[in-house]
């Protein structure tokens, strides 16, 4: 790359990501404002971060939201990963037309807004309650079991199996290794970056999930993270200055996620495992 | 045979359970659903009407002005979307580059900051008297401040901004993660032969990303056919309903207003036919055979 | 590989500890416990929990859980729930704001449970009945008034040379040329106003007590509406005068006044709170009668917003019954501290004489507000609120747009009124 090149790159790079950083940072001032300097869009920090921490913490209870969010997200991610990687391999590498069919019917599933889903599925798990209550309404079970698998991540899965190199399969058949074997063993290992990208979108999704969780969880100590956030907003006058703070707390699990994951997208994936 | 049978066997056990999965907690409501959009009333008083619901829609202003705004986002906004958040990557992907880690994380950021927290800053950057038009002015970019959010046109563009400022970075995560799995002896050879990096992007990049790309436009295209957030956090689909989406029409059509879910249902399947008819259209121009 | 299987394992061991961990809640949550769904924690949760504290004096037993959800959430949720038929995971007590409180009495009719032998609506004022009631019976115990003022910096109005009695009993038009002149000489605008939010419009159209519907609570009443094209021009009018910052979010409107970017405030009295969140302005505020519409029969006195209390048709209805009847529906007590400890002014008009009502407020000049508020909802006329209050505005917000762009007003009310007469057939 000529120097003018690079010179452009770091440029476009640095202006992209002060624009994309901007309203976080500002989040960021925000939680060291009160209410009223932030619904003038302050952008100097402020003095009010502890006062406005020991606020949020004695008019909610956010760590026991942040443990439900985790356990749904973590779970969902575990599974939906694991189901959605095993479908999409499934579909790409054991093509027939029949199960293109079944594939095409599947994508259907994430073309409906769920909004409308919504009374069928609660009426679905009122039924549910009536036999298996531990995974009925008001149970974290249920908030996330509508999303241990996504058409979407079953697409994501099968769109990148397209670029794996068929000759490993074969190779892995030579070596004795059964079809599940060389799912875990060469597969899975050698996506890893799909599964990073896969895994970040998946438990951040889950993390802000909202619509669902807010209808099927009652109980206060059952309550999401996105759930309190949005009752913080609610009254006649809210401190925005508190519901800032909130934000930057439990958006940092996202963040962290985001961070460790992206390490794994180096380069030459591929060439170490061959 | 019996291995070729065997294999066959196991390939239906891997979509298994997704399958399981997605029909009972998608077909299955989506059947009622189905049956529940050829019915009319209020709350709990319904009654089946047979198309009414459907009929109803071609005579709908606040329908055809949501389609409308809908297909304006989706096609501005799509293509520009998936162009930067490539271009994004194939930069974020330069093995020399430094401080990747932090320009990935810069770029993702809008992803993971909370609507809440955006609409706000938003709101403010982009009032009559806010940041965004006094920058503007004092550069002399623009004669006079725009209305950002309460004029029609631009409050259209206020939303695309935000879409596009929101979702890029989403885009270019699963592009990133596939430039990984490409196999970089091709780009050696490339660079051996004298290639130019825009012909090594317009000739290997773009080809090898191929799923993925179509992927990421089918995957934006059913997002922002079904676009809600940022309309409701940002504009509330004014001023009017100049910026109202289809999504939101149906929230309000359920929740906001006494809720008639037979007609809401009814919208929601015209978002289906119409994403159904997208998404065939760009597995037939990527020659996708998925068929 | 490793990992993932650990991560997998987690992931077992997780999802087995939290659906045992609900098992336990769900045996506990079938108990007397009495659940109430409300928002806003400083005010309907406050107001309730002053009630639970009341009422545990007459039994020690009882045991409310109140579940705090924003307002919205609550409508999607008790939607959700009722409409799927399954009561499970359904409430005792749910607050209803009075404006969508029709659709969900007729939208599910059987979903709630009559309170009409558990407190006496002569009790309380007037205007709360009809939301309230459906087919002659009463479902819901009238709780916060959403009586509206006129807040006016008397600072402002003083440097302009006005007094507070140039706003008392005024109509709009009065308003607009004070407005004018005000503007002229201080240079700043009356009020804030946000285009998405006909709040202004349903408030002034009350004050001729006129609706968006006809008192059948169902027709739309938009084309013949002498009242809403009368609001309608005055709003215009305030805009083309220049006398109102837009906005286009809450936030922005308190930060309007919280700035002293406005000479008034003109909302329900629940923005009292708000107000005086700006402690360097205690002393420059007062309270004037809303103004009024310049048509006959016109009141100074108006409403936006406010509740009432339902009780669901699930186990423990009538204990959750008895418990509103002996706090918000008979206690006049209990009425003064809700003044006093949470600021909410109650609709029990036996209440009203008592101490706390007659209390004066330092922050506004000594001003009695409370008395003076429960006074204007005395004369607040009474409307059907009906069953499509947000679906007309959100028609109504459209043509607003066409009507400000310079379209005549008759075309715009015909051609809302033929939307409404389309959408809510």
């Amino acid at each position: 790359m000529t120097k003018f090149k690079r010179i452009f790159a770091y440029v476009f790079l640095t202006i992209a990501s002060i624009i994309s950083i901007f309203p976080f940072l500002w989040m960021l001032i925000s939680m060291t404002n009160k209410s009223i300097d932030v619904t003038r869009g302050s952008m100097l920090p402020g003095t009010q971060l502890l006062e406005n921490i020991k606020n949020l913490f004695q008019t909610v209870d956010i760590v026991p939201a942040m443990v439900n969010s985790g356990i749904i997200a973590l779970v969902t991610t575990v599974l939906a990963l694991l189901i959605a990687s095993l479908a999409g391999y499934g579909f790409e590498m054991f093509k027939s037309k029949k199960k293109d069919i079944i594939f095409n019917i599947l994508l259907l599933s994430m073309m409906i807004p769920f909004a409308v889903l919504m009374v069928p599925l609660y009426r679905m798990f009122g039924s549910i309650s009536q036999v298996m209550p531990f995974i009925g309404i008001d149970t974290l079970a249920a908030a996330f079991l509508p999303t241990i698998t996504t058409a979407f991540l079953i697409f994501f899965f099968r769109q990148s199996a397209k670029m794996f190199p068929k000759e490993m399969i074969e190779a892995g058949r030579i070596d004795g290794l059964g079809e599940f074997g060389i799912f875990f063993r060469i597969f899975m290992p050698t996506m890893k970056t799909t599964y990073a990208a896969a895994a970040i979108i998946t438990f951040m999704n889950s993390w802000n999930n909202y619509l669902w969780p807010l209808v099927i969880l009652q109980s206060p100590d059952k309550q999401t993270i996105p759930l309190l956030i949005s009752n913080l907003g609610a009254g006649y006058s809210p401190d925005y200055g508190v519901i800032m703070t909130a934000i930057v707390i439990t958006t940092l699990p996202t963040a962290l996620v985001f961070f460790f994951m992206q390490k794994h997208f180096v380069e030459g994936m591929m060439g170490s495992v061959k | 045979m019996s291995n070729r049978m065997k294999i066959n066997a196991t390939g239906w056990f891997f979509i298994a359970i997704a399958t399981v999965v997605i029909t009972l907690f998608y077909f299955y409501p989506m059947a009622q659903a189905l049956i529940l959009s050829f019915q009319s009333g209020l709350g709990a008083n319904l009654s089946f009407v047979g198309f009414d619901n459907y009929i109803r829609l071609f005579h709908d202003p606040t329908f055809i002005t949501a389609i409308t705004n809908t297909f304006i986002y989706l096609l501005v906004q799509v293509p520009v979307m998936i162009v930067l958040g490539l271009f994004l990557s194939v930069l974020l992907n330069d093995k020399k580059l430094k401080f990747k880690g932090l320009f990935r994380t810069a770029i993702f950021l809008p992803v993971i900051t909370s609507l809440v927290a955006y609409s706000v800053i938003f709101k403010y950057l982009f009032a009559t008297d806010g940041v965004l038009n006094q920058f503007l002015v004092k550069f002399s970019i623009i004669p006079e401040a725009i209305e950002w959010l309460t004029d029609p046109f631009w409050a259209k563009v206020t939303i695309i901004i935000a879409i596009t400022w929101r979702w890029t970075g989403y885009n270019m995560i699963f592009y990133l993660s596939a430039l990984q799995n490409v196999d970089q002896s091709i780009y050696e050879a490339a660079r051996i032969d004298g290639a130019s990096a825009f012909k090594v992007f317009t000739r290997i990049t773009i080809p090898m990303l191929k799923p993925i790309i179509l992927f990421t436009s089918i995957t934006s295209t059913i997002g922002t056919l079904q676009i809600f957030d940022e309309i409701m956090n940002i504009t509330g689909g004014g001023p009017g309903n100049a910026t109202t989406s289809i999504s939101q029409y149906i929230y309000n059509l359920s929740f906001k207003y006494t809720p008639d879910f037979g007609y809401a249902t009814a919208v929601s399947f015209v978002i289906v036919i119409l994403i159904i008819l997208f998404t065939a259209l760009q597995f037939r121009v990527a020659g996708d055979k998925n068929d | 590989m490793k990992k993932i299987i650990i991560l997998l394992l987690a992931g077992i061991v997780l999802l087995s500890a939290c659906s045992s961990g609900s098992d336990e809640t769900s045996e506990s949550g079938d108990n007397d416990e009495i659940t109430a769904w409300a928002w806003d924690p400083k005010f309907n949760i406050a107001a309730l929990e002053l009630g639970e504290e009341t009422y545990a004096a007459e039994d020690k037993e009882f045991n409310l859980k109140i579940i705090e959800n924003a307002q919205d959430d609550i409508v999607q949720k008790l939607n959700t729930g009722l409409s799927s038929g399954t009561m499970k995971g359904m409430p005792n007590i749910v607050l209803i704001e009075d404006y969508r409180a029709q659709s969900f009495l007729q939208a599910y009719p059987d979903a709630f449970y009559d309170l009409s032998d558990h407190f006496n609506i002569d009790d309380f004022s007037d205007y709360k009945i009809e939301p309230t009631s459906f087919e002659g019976k009463h479902y819901g115990i009238p709780f916060d008034t959403g009586v509206v003022g006129l807040y006016l910096r008397t600072d402002y109005i003083e440097e302009a040379g006005y007094t507070m009695d140039d706003f008392n009993n005024i109509t709009w038009d009065q308003f607009i040329e004070i407005g004018k002149d005000v503007k002229k000489k201080i240079g700043k605008p009356m009020m804030t106003l946000d285009p998405n939010d006909l709040g202004t419009i349903r408030m002034m159209i009350q004050t001729a007590g006129s609706w968006y519907l006809e008192d059948d609570g169902v027709t739309p009443n938009l084309a013949e509406n002498e009242a809403l094209k009368e609001a309608f021009r005055v709003y215009k009018e305030i805009l083309d005068e220049d006398l109102a910052i837009i906005t286009s979010d809450w936030s922005q409107m308190l930060a309007g006044f919280n700035d002293g970017k406005v000479v008034s405030v003109a909302q329900g009295n629940w923005i009292t709170p708000s107000i005086k969140a700006e402690a360097s302005q205690s002393g420059d505020w007062a309270v004037a009668p809303i103004p009024k519409l310049d048509v006959p029969k016109a009141v100074n006195a108006s409403n936006l917003g406010g509740s009432s209390l339902y009780v669901l048709d699930v186990p423990g209805k009538e204990k959750a019954a008895e418990f509103l009847e002996s706090t918000f529906g008979s206690d006049e007590d209990f009425y003064q501290d809700l003044v006093t400890d949470v600021g909410a002014i109650g609709t029990y008009t036996p209440a009203t004489d008592g101490e706390a009502y007659k209390k004066e407020d330092e922050y506004f000049n000594d001003q009695a507000i409370v008395s003076d508020f429960s006074t204007w909802v005395d004369d607040i006329i009474g409307v059907n609120y009906g069953m499509h209050t947000y679906a007309i505005e959100d028609i109504l917000i459209a043509e607003m747009q066409q009507y400000l762009d310079g379209q005549d007003i008759d075309d715009v009310m015909n051609d809302a009124q033929q939307q409404a007469d389309a959408q809510l057939k």
